[in-house]
């Protein structure tokens, strides 16, 4: 029993942990606190669908087209709403976020019908049995693809030399500036790159239930996993998600399906009282 | 030291006010008899608007307003205002119905309620700031919610709790024109009382901590004390327009009180004005009053254009939806201040113009 809410916590929570990662990515790259993060995993799951069932592409042409459309939405949104407010107060752009989710979640809704949608793709389907510990083949590959990612993401940042011209960016603005960094292209790549993490867990968290809007919820979740981790930290995104995606299914299972958010958010209170930076991100220092 | 202001209002301050005084006593009379002076007015004349709309725009004057005062006056950013107007619901169930307190005693136990709720959910304020203490209203708002949901099911139902007719002494308020009457000078009230407080010495050392902290702190005020009052005021207010908002609907459930009702707040101060509280009451009734003004358009569109009509028809609150987020992003791309902000710029226009040789 509890290997196994274990286990899907855990395969659940590597989906968290790849929104969260874009989530971090771009936090990092512009200080943008994104509450539409949630709206761009709804995005992934009805571009999928449209590719998938409307335009009924074959599979590998309709992961090119979902990245590209995921990645073009992130970068179109950085120029067109995020650019002009920047040196703006936190809450006008917070605000903008949510405004911006609920703009994309209501044209999602006139397009394509407020009831959700299917979504099938053919990603191998069934059980595979471990002991006693039943992992469906969904939950297993949604793990796998979310691992490759973070350890992708996480190598381009550290070994090539636009990863190492994004960090220097997020790092310190104007000194990137001074060097010759194009620090405008750095944060579209940052949205793209955000954008379309979130929309690969789209496309899996939206064939694992059911593509809707309601998906948001569930991308939200990404919030108290990077906080939990730390927000300016890239790999406490990743254990930030693991973490929230165990903890909810273990609350759920445990003490009651309605409790799971509210043990996460208590978490969340709890870390932001003691450890207001998170588990793995660094003491910020006030300067006068 | 002590400077002369000459308080008196002058001629043309006289006339508006009772200009105003004159729309608003109206303002009922010609909502219920659909008639402005005898002449009998359509729908569409009145711009598809019902007392209901207006008693609601009231009830979430007092939101935004408290929601302006603790946001735009004290610098606190809260995205869990809907928080305190559950805490309100929720303390107006517990002391009418299962206390039998009679209603202005309800109010008051709410707003009481409303500011302990207050001053423990500023508690991260005394040691996160800025991006933190935001999260932290969120997670309030999730555990107030949660508390809420779990009063909801064990002492009443899935439909919700339910509200009886408030009444003051024997007066029931039962119809829209008698809960305009209670609500209007509530609102008025309110309005004057945060004016008066933002003219204080601690209204004044609020406006210094928002713009600037440290500096605050540097000239003697204690700017934890001040947060958890600026929350305390702010929340209590919120919690009474709960109770009112729970007994004009008369029945609520914990549904009603979720982020998005929070949202609708920001949405309204940003709209009317970060900071200013005649810029709040516009907010909350553009806000309330627009998708009423929007589904007065449908009948007669439905005929003219196929596309329009799909919209304005079957994607109605969508369409609602994304006309006022887009006026979200548009206020806060193009115009930063909100209408207050808009109304002065134009001001000092007119002046130019006028002194201009």
């Amino acid at each position: 029993m509890f290997e196994q809410v274990f286990f899907s916590g855990l395969a659940l929570g590597s989906i968290y942990g790849l929104v969260a990662l874009g989530f971090a990515v771009i936090f990092k790259a512009t200080d943008v606190f994104n509450f539409a993060q949630g709206m761009f995993v709804v995005c992934g799951a009805y571009f999928a669908v449209t590719a998938m069932s409307i335009l009924q592409l074959p599979f590998p042409l309709a992961i090119v087209f979902i990245v590209g459309a995921a990645a073009l939405l992130g970068v179109l949104i950085h120029m067109v709403l995020i650019q002009p407010l920047s040196g703006r107060p936190m809450l006008s752009v917070i605000m903008l976020t949510i405004a911006l989710s609920i703009s994309l979640r209501s044209i999602i809704e006139m397009v394509f019908g407020p009831q959700g949608r299917s979504l099938t793709t053919p990603l191998p389907t069934g059980v595979l049995m471990l002991g006693s510990v039943r992992i469906s083949y969904l939950h297993l590959t949604a793990a796998l693809v979310s691992w490759v990612c973070m350890a992708g993401f996480g190598l381009f940042f550290k070994f090539t030399s636009v990863g190492l011209l994004m960090r220097a960016s997020a790092d310190n603005h104007e000194a990137a500036v001074v060097s010759g960094v194009n620090v405008n292209t750095m944060n579209r790549l940052a949205w793209g790159i955000g954008s379309t993490l979130a929309a690969v867990g789209g496309l899996f968290l939206g064939q694992l239930q059911i593509a809707s809007t309601e998906l948001e919820g569930i991308g939200l979740l990404a919030l108290p996993a990077v906080v939990i981790g730390g927000m300016q930290s890239i790999p406490g995104a990743i254990v930030g998600g693991l973490l929230v995606g165990i903890i909810e299914q273990m609350a759920s299972t445990y003490i009651s399906p309605k409790s799971s958010d509210i043990v996460i958010y208590v978490l969340l209170l709890l870390i932001l009282m003691v450890r207001p930076w998170g588990l793995f991100g660094q003491r910020e220092l006030g300067r006068v | 030291m002590n400077k002369t202001v000459n308080t008196v209002p002058n001629l043309s301050t006289w006339l508006w006010l009772l200009l105003w005084a004159a729309i608003l006593a109206y303002l009922p009379v010609l909502l219920t008899e659909r008639a402005f002076f005898g002449i009998a007015l359509t729908n569409k004349q009145l711009l598809n608007l019902g007392l209901t709309q207006i008693n609601l725009m009231l009830i979430s004057m007092l939101g935004a307003l408290s929601l302006n005062y603790l946001t735009g006056c004290a610098g606190l950013i809260s995205i869990g205002h809907a928080a305190f107007f559950a805490t309100g619901a929720m303390a107006a169930a517990i002391f009418d119905h299962q206390l039998g307190m009679p209603f202005p005693l309800v109010l008051l136990a709410a707003a009481l309620a409303g500011a302990l709720t207050g001053t423990l959910a500023g508690l991260p304020s005394l040691r996160v700031r800025g991006l933190y203490f935001v999260l932290s209203t969120l997670a309030v708002h999730y555990v107030v919610t949660y508390v809420f949901l779990e009063y909801q099911f064990k002492y009443f139902d899935v439909v919700g709790i339910p509200y009886a007719t408030p009444r003051i002494g024997a007066f029931e308020i039962n119809t829209p024109v008698r809960w305009y009457v209670l609500l209007l000078p509530l609102v008025i009230l309110v309005y004057l009382g945060l004016k008066a407080s933002l003219k204080s010495r601690e209204g004044r050392a609020m406006l210094a901590m928002r713009d600037h902290e440290l500096a605050a702190t540097a000239m003697g005020v204690d700017v934890r004390i001040l947060r958890l009052k600026a929350f305390g005021l702010s929340s209590a207010i919120a919690s009474v327009a709960g109770a009112l908002f729970a007994y004009y609907l008369s029945n609520v459930t914990s549904e009603a009180f979720n982020i998005n009702f929070a949202i609708q707040f920001i949405a309204m101060i940003i709209i009317g004005g970060m900071g200013s509280l005649p810029g709040a009451l516009v907010g909350a009734a553009i806000w309330l009053l627009l998708p009423s003004i929007i589904a007065g358009l449908s009948p007669d569109a439905s005929s003219e254009n196929e596309l329009l009509s799909r919209l304005l028809v079957e994607n109605r609150a969508q369409l609602v939806q994304l006309i006022f987020s887009v006026l979200v992003i548009v206020f806060l791309i193009f115009a930063p201040g909100g209408v207050a902000g808009l109304s002065t710029r134009l001001k000092n226009r007119w002046m130019a113009w006028r002194n201009s040789p």
